[in-house]
């Protein structure tokens, strides 16, 4: 087991390389330099753009910007954003709760959602509520997140007034410093009346726009597996054993079903975080989503390198995590099948 | 018996009064745009960090809010000796700074240690502060200081006296921008000392209106009014800045009344906000100009005519009809309306398509005429889509015989070649920085040897006009400044170096509940005034 994990975590060194390098050759291949965009109609005189430059070494050959941002994250330095003059690591780490946040919420209701529709659709297969499921998460997973985004702010909370419009909380009536920056555990800890409802309260459409495209996928996989599963024979067996439908499907069917559910949602970390990069810019959510996109617009250089580094490791780790599971499951994988 | 009573009365009365207060707290939520850099305007460029840091700070000299007029600030007043070159402050007496803060207690007032050291951390590069934060001063240096600045010396506490390498009349606006913020130098000893030098720029100390709270990123910055405020105290307790980086997403708060001011609204919601009941949208002109700008050192725009037959061509009306739609004014000088010394009399070139084909003949240069017009591919607040008036005037010109290739580049890249003069043509823009006339025509100004300023896209070198641009400077009689800048615009009116296209209008949307908005010219958002019902 020691040996398969091993082997496993060896095969994402290459991947890390790989990553190390297209973020740092892509953000450059981006016309315009951090110095540059800083500058309105003025401009900057030649002597001034070549000063900041060598300051922040932008003068350096690039390989050598290269091995020294390797260095750095080799010694655990992600550098410093060119914007704020703020470690990146510390920036990440301030914001990085905030979309783990929504993040949960979105795949818990997604789950919560999803499983018992693709049960229900496969159960009852062919009947309208079977269309209506499959035809609803169509519609779902080829929503575009920023237009569904504002339509439920223009209909939910504009018209008919039932959510706020954006932010994390009621800035009029609570306030408390963040602890954890999970703000349903800090409104909680801030011992505010209300506090956590109203942190609840703003989570609901930002955990919609998120979770709509997992909980598609989720209700699809969800049927699938259960339809193939419905068909064994050791379904069969249960029903001619006399027990109840209910048990049938929910101890002997569904538990066979989810398993490939559970993979669905390990693969759909990488889903959840780069959906998120949108809904946080609409909902005015502040996590690494909205921070990274305006790193691009600033080409701030060494945010969006480290960030895209560490939410990538973030998503080799839940996925080698995954790999290993299996691996401990399903004793084939370990043996190099 | 009768002490229980008293005390049960008092917490009573305490209560009510608690209950009252809080019940009463002023809170104005301001939907703003992004996160601040930090919070020392000298380090920044940005409005929405100049925005962030404003309520705490003050300058020695500052606008009147809603206006361009510099009043005093820090400095109660001030002498400008004969030559023009030695500007003495005298300074406030009893200005407190906030308490409390990051640790920090002050143990003495404002004083002119503060002003030495705003401007020498910005000045000097041995200064303990300078390499802080990245340590660019942009407004610093483009607004010319290292090289008019002769010193700045302490004469006792309560007055400062700046001396200049030359006089120049600008200076007392340029000093009320952002980058004149005055911060405390005790408080950065305080942090020196404990070896903790950033902090100064991320958690602000100062002696304006507001306190500092709390800043959570990309989420929300918290103030306070500062009850030991010098001036006329903040009619607000609280003041929050919710940021809210989509407009559709802010104006959905507006109207909800989860913020009671938004900045800059969809020019497609107007109409909507102007419907609402509970919204008020303000509107003034920008100070800002968008121009086409002729590069004279290119055939054929070396030639008098063929610029005065291009912009006899161009249909300025339909460009302000459906490119600003009503979101702009016709420009037919450099300076917008609102800055003092425009020229009304000076007389815009008529649409006339014939007169500039006569024009174009009377010129001898040789037909078809072929030039490049080049589009920014960004919006700026003067030009909402240049891309679109670049077309605009390609359909114009084709009409006189011209034909005009489109031509555009990245944002940094463009400003480079256009500034080292590749273009035959292109658009750019200007916004004032301090409501002076001479921070906008310095833009077609030239140097003593004549030669033109990075600025200068029409490469335009005109005696006359340089003459008077650099006379002007000098002078600190406003009659004077005016007549000399007048003339100026006529000459720019008659050599044509540049089309001017437009001055963009300002758009500003508050909630009905909020009393003594101002607009500013500036794009600045002030809340010290402001007030809710």
């Amino acid at each position: 087991m020691f040996r398969y994990f091993l082997r496993r975590a060896a095969l994402t060194l290459p991947t890390f390389v790989a990553l190390m390098f297209v973020t740092f050759v892509a953000i450059r291949m981006v016309p315009g330099d951090p110095v540059e965009v800083r500058t309105g109609e003025r401009g900057i005189s030649p002597e001034r753009l070549a000063q900041f430059r060598h300051e922040l070494g932008l003068d350096q050959p690039i390989w050598k910007q290269f091995v020294d941002y390797v260095w750095g994250i080799l010694h655990g330095d992600f550098g410093t954003s060119l914007v704020t003059n703020e470690k990146v690591l510390t920036e990440f780490a301030t914001l990085f709760p905030a979309t783990i946040e929504l993040s949960l919420a979105a795949m818990l209701f997604a789950v919560v959602i999803g499983v018992p529709a693709g049960t229900i659709a496969a159960v009852k297969r062919g009947s309208p509520f079977d269309h209506t499921v499959m035809g609803a998460s169509v519609i779902g997973f080829s929503m575009p997140i920023f237009w569904w985004g504002l339509l439920l702010i223009m209909l939910v909370s504009e018209r008919w007034g039932l959510t706020p419009v954006s932010g994390r909380l009621d800035l009029i009536k609570y306030y408390f410093e963040p602890t954890t920056g999970f703000l349903l555990i800090d409104s909680l800890m801030s011992g505010q009346d209300g506090a956590f409802l109203s942190a609840l309260h703003h989570l609901v459409l930002p955990t919609i726009v998120l979770g709509t495209i997992p909980l598609a996928v989720i209700a699809r996989i969800t049927r699938s597996s259960m339809l193939e599963v419905l068909n064994e024979d050791y379904v069969r067996t249960a029903r001619a054993k006399g027990l109840s439908p209910m048990r049938v499907i929910g101890l002997h069917a569904l538990r066979n079903a989810l398993i490939p559910v559970i993979t669905s949602i390990g693969l759909q970390i990488g889903t959840l975080l780069a959906g998120a990069v949108l809904t946080e810019t609409i909902f005015s959510w502040p996590g690494v989503g909205k921070w990274l996109i305006e790193g691009i617009g600033r080409r701030d250089y060494p945010a969006l390198q480290g960030g895209i580094m560490l939410i990538s490791s973030i998503v080799i780790f839940v996925n080698l995590g995954v790999d290993v599971l299996y691996g401990a499951i399903n004793p084939r994988l370990r043996h190099g099948h | 018996m009768k002490r229980t009573l008293t005390t049960s009365a008092a917490t009573l009365l305490a209560m009510i009064a608690l209950g009252v207060g809080a019940a009463q707290a002023k809170t104005l939520v301001y939907c703003s745009e992004g996160s601040p850099e930090n919070f020392t305007p000298a380090l920044n460029t940005t409005g929405t960090t100049f925005d962030a840091a404003r309520p705490v700070f003050n300058q020695l000299v500052e606008f009147e809010r809603g206006t361009t007029t510099v009043v005093p600030g820090l400095a109660e007043k001030w002498d400008v000796s004969a030559d023009g070159k030695t500007i003495t402050f005298h300074l406030r007496k009893g200005v407190k700074w906030h308490s409390g803060i990051n640790g920090f207690k002050p143990t003495r007032d404002f004083n002119a240690d503060d002003v030495l050291f705003s401007f020498n951390r910005q000045w000097k590069e041995d200064h303990p502060y300078h390499k802080i934060s990245g340590g660019k001063y942009d407004y610093f240096a483009d607004m010319e200081m290292p090289t008019l600045l002769d010193s700045i010396e302490k004469k006792d506490d309560y007055t400062v006296v700046m001396k200049l390498k030359e006089a120049n009349a600008p200076i007392l606006a340029n000093l009320a921008m952002d980058f004149g913020t005055i911060q405390s130098a005790e408080y950065a000893e305080m942090l020196q000392k404990a070896g903790k030098l950033e902090q100064f720029d991320q958690i602000p100390v100062g002696t304006g209106p507001f306190q500092f709270v709390a800043y959570q990123k990309d989420a929300v910055i918290r103030y306070k009014a500062f009850p030991g405020y010098w001036g006329e105290k903040a009619k607000l307790d609280d003041l929050v800045f919710a940021i809210t980086p989509d407009p559709t997403a802010r104006l959905a708060k507006l109207k909800k009344g989860e913020c009671h001011v938004m900045i800059a609204p969809r020019p497609a919601d107007l109409a909507e906000i102007k419907a609402d009941a509970n919204l008020n949208l303000m509107s003034a002109p920008g100070l800002n100009i968008a121009y086409w700008a002729f590069n004279l050192t290119k055939p054929p725009m070396d030639n008098k005519k063929v610029r005065q037959a291009f912009a006899a061509a161009i249909d300025k009306a339909a460009i302000l009809k459906e490119v600003y739609q009503g979101a702009g004014q016709s420009a037919k000088n450099l300076i917008p309306p609102t800055i003092w010394s425009w020229n009304d009399k000076v007389e815009d070139y008529k649409y006339d398509p014939e007169a500039a084909k006569k024009l174009i003949a009377e010129s001898g240069v040789a037909t078809p005429i072929k030039i490049d017009l080049w589009w920014m591919p960004v919006q700026r607040p003067y030009n909402p889509n240049a891309k679109r008036i670049a077309e605009m005037m390609q359909a114009d010109l084709a009409k006189i015989g011209v034909t005009a290739e489109l031509k555009s580049y990245e944002w940094g890249e463009y400003r480079k070649r256009m500034q080292a003069g590749e273009h035959i043509t292109g658009q750019l823009g200007w916004t004032g920085d301090n409501g002076d006339p001479d921070n906008f025509f310095f833009l077609i100004g030239c140097n003593a040897e004549g030669k033109p300023a990075g600025q200068n896209l029409s490469k335009w070198c005109n005696k006359d006009f340089n003459d008077k641009l650099a006379k002007a400077r000098t002078l600190s009689d406003l009659k004077e400044r005016t007549k000399l800048y007048e003339e100026m615009q006529a000459i720019a009116r008659e050599d044509v170096p540049q089309f001017t296209i437009a001055h963009s209008v300002v758009f500003e949307p508050t909630r009905k509940e909020v009393v003594g908005w101002k607009i500013s010219p500036f794009g600045r958002h002030e809340f010290h005034g402001v007030d809710l019902k």
